[in-house]
């Protein structure tokens, strides 16, 4: 890896390496370092002043001073060794002060010759861990494509491994080999010490230079594409998360979706090998919060015990084999006592008054229970597994309007004449009903009315927001339909006797 | 906050006959000192009377579990039935939640049955549950949950899996396709499904899972890179990004960061210690890497009977060492033994 660029600017087949730097006032520079907390910006810079990265964080120091174009006015001196400026670091940190100051610093300090791929790239994915719902992702599935030759292949042996295998130096070599000739990009792999996964920050640069210069020169052109595309491997499952969109509000214009697109691509494979090769299957999953994403597409338990079978997935149904009590638990305890209370109020003497009292609070412990019920320990407010929208088309054959007994079913009704709008602006949605849908809907239900009928759920948590729903009674919590309860851990899909379709037979992991 | 709870939860402390052996219950309310004093109190307090709730609680299900216990009830004459008949309820959910506990820690997998609530959902919402325990260690670790319904109203018998809990490593989806095949439209064929030997060899991976989890984790405590009480210092000082996997440093630089690191963590060995600082795994721990003091590094195939089947082990400049690679293979439980040997 050559730490300096180049002057020549010959067409080239490399990747750009960490050390090559944009100047301190490129867009995304600007951008990335503006969004960084005071904390957060001085112990980057402290890391980036660590032995191990200094050969890609090179600071400006005194050495580098130039004898002829010596400024008159400095505002930060520069410093004379890597050890003085870690003290300096350690110091800021000590101390309480702006965010501006340390950012001021660091782009007009000691980092003034520009600011390094690497260090860039710490900092964009600093900001992702400093605020993990600031983008969005979409979780795919790395799917082996099947191979009719080798029948084995979905064997369970003692060797078999069903899990595409991550080595990351060899996953970077593949990558960068898809990737080169059609653009040049910045790597930086990744893995995360505090969330069980591993990132990757891919740079766009689309040019068919990898030189510094040519890296400096791309903000004049002044498209306004989104340059970061993050990947996310959850450790120890076969899901990938992509990010759509960069930055929030940013537009991804078509260009940027185009290399986004092929950087996306190259991922499978770059992860194929001889005779066994990978592709990205959707598994219908878009949400904001890492968190969330781990929760239904990640290596742990909860993958498909969504909604109510979230009491599988923690230990609230079973016990361990060995915990033989039953009574006393501090849980219960505590509804003893509330039943204790209600009992005692009934019998009391303010009897009339306490009566309907008693009446709405049982009413409201039922729905609490039903609640309880329908969607176990999920659905809590503050767990942070939030999904920002849920989608849903219905396929089911549209009421008999006869007997609208239901509160529902007379809210559908008024909906009726409305025809489907089938003028709708903006891209094909993913929840168009395809040709085959359409087929097999009149297959099994002939003449009944189908009517295109979408429900889009929006909030910041919208599994927690129908399960308080249900706790104030808006929502009547035992007729209400399984996928209501985010039990299919899709975040899109199409519901058909009343249930999400899956199109695989049996969840998958 | 707590100003008008300690009081309540006090009395009935005292209720307990064994209070005075705890030194630091509050005879003496009046002199707390400052609120630190008193913050201490009161979770000492509290950390008390969660013991004694859970002493309690223990005490309660050895009565319960009283043989004959029902039958005595029962006999007896008493003078409150409704008080006898709440006490044989009791007693009956202790003795079933007894039965459950003893099949279940002897017998590895149960069933049992839920009921799906959601209204549309197949089969009126039968669910038959299969439980799988994990017994690693000397410890109950895990249970294991597999949810099937019956999808097919002619085919009865005709099980899916409808929810798990299952991590990803483990193949059950690979496990359902074999023994319990889905014949999708033409539902002729539905005598392949053996639902036992799917059972038997899902808890088999998912121990054998456990059992590799815990060999690496005991080869980490071995090699001396974490557990007792030897935190890494390091932690300060790891970026909060994480570890950059495509950094590749120059290599004087490298060992210098090393020799760093030797000098502080290492006090027991003398004279130029070659020590493994890191002991690396996925998550389903069929591929561990190890790396040494001096640069060397290895990679380690582990198959899932715990078995490493391959192993490359390179010097810092890159070439192989073929014996160590050699006295790798083996049982993955012994592997730092056969090394240092």
């Amino acid at each position: 890896m050559a730490p300096h660029a180049t002057t020549t600017t010959v067409p080239d087949y490399k990747n750009i390496p960490h050390a090559h730097r944009l100047p301190v006032t490129h867009r995304d520079v600007v951008r990335t370092f503006s969004k960084l907390s005071r904390q957060s910006l001085i112990s980057l810079a402290q890391q980036w002043l660590a032995k191990k990265n200094r050969d890609f964080c090179r600071p400006y120091l005194a050495s580098d001073q130039d004898a002829e174009d010596e400024d008159v006015d400095e505002a930060y001196e520069p410093a004379h060794s890597y050890d003085e400026l870690q003290e300096t670091y350690k110091l800021m940190a000590a101390r309480k002060g702006g965010r501006k100051e340390s950012m001021d610093r660091i782009l007009e300090g000691d980092w003034r010759k520009g600011i390094s791929m690497y260090q860039l790239a710490t900092a964009e994915i600093q900001h992702l861990l400093d605020h993990p719902t600031t983008l969005r992702w979409t979780a795919k599935r790395m799917a082996r494509i099947p191979n009719n030759r080798l029948v084995k292949d979905m064997e369970v042996t003692n060797e078999s491994e069903h899990l595409p295998r991550f080595q990351a130096q060899t996953f970077m070599m593949n990558l960068a080999k898809e990737l080169t000739p059609l653009m040049k990009a910045h790597y930086l792999i990744t893995r995360i010490k505090t969330l069980p996964i591993t990132i990757l920050r891919v740079y766009i640069h689309d040019s068919p230079y990898s030189t510094e210069a040519s890296l400096a020169t791309d903000t004049s052109q002044g498209t306004d594409s989104a340059k970061a595309v993050f990947f996310i491997w959850p450790n120890g499952s076969p899901f990938v998360y992509v990010s759509l969109a960069t930055h929030l509000g940013q537009v991804v214009g078509d260009e940027g979706r185009h290399l986004r697109d092929i950087v996306q691509q190259a991922i499978p494979k770059a992860f194929s090998r001889p005779s066994s090769r990978y592709q990205l299957t959707p598994t219908n999953f878009t949400a904001r919060s890492l968190s969330a994403l781990l929760a239904y597409r990640g290596p742990g338990k909860s993958n498909a015990a969504a909604g109510g079978w979230s009491i599988f997935a923690d230990s609230s149904f079973s016990q361990n084999a060995l915990d033989f009590i039953t009574t006393g638990r501090p849980d219960e305890r505590k509804k003893a006592t509330g039943d204790d209370t209600t009992s005692g109020a009934k019998t009391g003497p303010g009897r009339p008054k306490r009566a309907l009292d008693d009446a709405e609070t049982t009413a409201v412990k039922r729905r609490k229970d039903v609640a309880e019920g329908r969607f176990g320990s999920s659905a809590k407010p503050n767990d942070g597994q939030g999904i920002e929208r849920f989608e849903v088309r219905i396929d089911d054959p549209f009421p008999a309007i006869p007997n609208p007994t239901d509160q529902q079913e007379e809210d559908l009704s008024n909906i009726d004449n409305s025809q489907s709008n089938r003028d709708r602006r903006g891209r094909p949605s993913m929840l168009d009903r395809t040709i085959e849908d359409m087929e097999a809907i009149q297959d099994e239900e002939g003449e009944a009315w189908v009517p295109d009928v979408r429900l889009t759920f929006t909030g910041s948590h919208v599994f927690a927001g129908v399960r308080e729903l249900v706790e104030k009674g808006v929502v009547d919590g035992e007729k209400m339909p399984g996928w209501m309860t985010g039990e299919a851990s899709v975040t899109i899909g199409a519901v058909r006797h009343g249930r999400i379709r899956t199109k695989e037979a049996g969840l998958g992991v | 906050m707590s100003a008008h709870v300690v009081p309540a939860c006090l009395s009935r402390v005292r209720r307990v006959p064994d209070h005075n052996t705890n030194p630091t219950f509050p005879q003496s309310c009046h002199v707390m000192a400052s609120i630190d004093d008193i913050d201490s109190e009161i979770s000492s307090v509290r950390a008390r009377i969660a013991s004694l709730h859970a002493q309690r609680a223990n005490l309660a299900s050895i009565l319960l579990s009283t043989p004959h216990l029902s039958t005595r009830l029962q006999q007896r004459p008493v003078a409150n039935e409704p008080l006898r008949r709440n006490a044989s309820k009791i007693v009956k959910k202790q003795t079933s939640h007894n039965l459950e506990n003893v099949y279940r820690a002897c017998a590895g997998i149960t069933a049992y049955r839920v009921r799906d609530p959601d209204p549309n959902a197949v089969d009126n919402g039968n669910i038959l549950g299969v439980r799988i325990e994990v017994f690693v260690q000397s410890k109950f670790v895990e249970t294991y949950h597999v949810l099937f319904s019956r999808p097919s109203a002619r085919h009865k018998s005709m099980l899916r899996v409808h929810h798990h809990t299952v991590p990803a490593c483990i193949p059950v989806k690979q496990l359902a396709n074999k023994h319990l095949p889905q014949s999708q439209r033409d539902a002729s064929k539905t005598t392949d499904q053996d639902l036992i030997k799917f059972g038997k060899l899902l808890r088999k991976e998912l121990v054998a899972w456990h059992l590799r989890t815990a060999a690496v984790q005991k080869m980490r405590i071995e090699a001396g890179i974490e557990g007792k009480g030897k935190r890494r210092r390091a932690t300060a000082e790891e970026p909060t990004y994480g570890k950059v996997l495509n950094a590749f440093v120059s290599d004087d630089e490298d060992d210098d960061e090393v020799d760093e690191e030797e000098e502080d963590d290492n006090s027991q060995s003398h004279e130029r210690p070659i020590k493994i600082i890191d002991v690396e795994s996925d998550l389903g721990v069929r591929h561990v890497s190890v790396a040494w003091s001096n640069g060397r590094t290895a990679a380690l195939d582990i198959a899932k009977d715990g078995d490493i089947t391959k192993a490359v082990v390179k010097t810092a400049d890159g070439s192989r060492l073929p014996d160590l690679e050699r006295r790798a293979t083996g049982r993955v439980e012994g592997l730092l033994d056969r090394w240092s040997t």
